[in-house]
């Protein structure tokens, strides 16, 4: 699982599963969740496991049917729904210059979450052409499959699980922000790209201590270009990195 | 589950759908119409850079801990420092993965058999 540019005796699709692998540890204990918290809220095992196999956007399924169980107008849980997603608006452009012209792109977009945008944002770059069509479809599918699978092992023996294992599911989840950390990490380059990065850290981490974590990822990541804006105008002229190429 | 939230289920999965589909190809339409010839170039400067800040924005929104006490916080530190080493030295995605949270699970699972 290492980021080999060339790897020509290892089918793409394969590599992808298995670089998606860390996904699993942050995706099956939520999608657990998720299936028993919808049992409890009245929803059937059918019902949770199609919810994450249709909407497949974490955060705003736990929204829906919250908002579903107590009784809100329809017009307003889909509303609510859409704009806690609105922020992956952003990723497919980011993700473009490397997509190649196959007509597959477009159904795959359904597998764009977080989580298979910042492992495709870092690695697609590094991966040759013919690779990344099968290297997403891998890595998308295997995140797909783990959260649908998670729903209904949530849903049927939800209780069962987190009275066996409550370690597992306390533990498994530092997956996610080892796997961010690793993609963020390169990404430090220089002193401005850096100052804009901490301090979006810094931001995300105080809305979601204050329970805005919907609200902090955008928020957060746009204070953050802001600041990489800020920092160049405040540099000296001569000395502030204006090329495109300092920006990587 | 009635008609009418089978109908909020359909209209939240193609909602979101075009939310992650409709900008790319916008983007798409873009880089064709630039002949492929600078394909980087093409794309927003402030999109280019928001790409990396969304996965730093989310690195600090999964870092804060579910039930955030000392305990957590302490295996939290921990896990990332470990995290960061095992990368610093291997540069791959795996290895420091696992050392993250073998190292966090290690925290909690030690402070769990301390308090218990």
């Amino acid at each position: 699982m290492t980021t080999d540019t060339r790897r020509p005796t290892t089918p793409a699709w394969w590599l992808g599963m298995r670089e998606a692998i860390p996904l699993l540890g942050g995706y099956i204990p939520v999608a657990i969740s998720f299936g028993l918290v919808s049992i409890q809220a009245g929803f059937t095992t059918w019902e949770a496991t199609l919810i994450s196999l249709l909407i497949y956007a974490g955060a705003s399924q736990f929204l829906f049917i919250g908002m579903a169980a107590a009784g809100a107008p329809l017009w307003l849980l889909i509303a609510m729904t859409l704009l806690i997603n609105v922020r992956h608006m952003v990723y497919g452009p980011n993700l473009a210059p490397w997509l190649t012209t196959s007509r597959w792109w477009p159904w795959l977009m359904h597998g764009l979450t977080d989580q298979v945008f910042a492992l495709a944002h870092t690695r697609m770059p590094q991966l040759e052409a013919s690779q990344r069509l099968g290297w997403y479809s891998g890595a998308a599918l295997l995140a797909w499959v783990s959260w649908v699978a998670g729903t209904a092992l949530g849903a049927i023996a939800g209780d069962w699980l987190m009275a066996q294992w409550p370690l597992l599911g306390e533990v498994m989840p530092f997956a996610l922000p080892a796997l961010f950390l690793v993609l963020v990490m390169p990404r430090f380059t220089s002193l401005r790209w850096t100052a804009a990065l901490l301090l979006t850290i810094a931001i995300a981490m105080t809305c979601t201590l204050n329970d805005l974590t919907n609200l902090g990822i955008p928020l957060a990541a746009g204070c953050g270009v802001l600041c990489f804006y800020l920092v160049r105008l405040g540099a000296r002229p001569n000395a502030s990195p204006t090329s495109r190429g300092s920006h990587e | 589950m009635s008609n009418r939230l089978w109908l909020a289920v359909l209209a939240c999965a193609l909602g979101t759908y075009l939310i992650r589909l409709l900008p790319l190809l916008w983007m798409r339409r873009r880089l064709r119409r630039l002949d492929g010839s600078d394909s980087l170039n093409a794309m927003p400067q402030w999109l280019s850079i928001l790409g990396p800040m969304m996965i730093a924005a989310l690195f600090g929104v999964s870092l804060v801990p579910r039930q955030p006490d000392t305990m957590a916080w302490l295996a939290t530190l921990l896990g990332v420092i470990a995290t960061l080493i095992v990368w610093y030295r291997l540069r791959s995605l795996g290895w420091p993965i696992i050392a993250g949270v073998g190292t966090y699970g290690s925290v909690i699972l030690l402070m769990d058999m301390l308090q218990g």
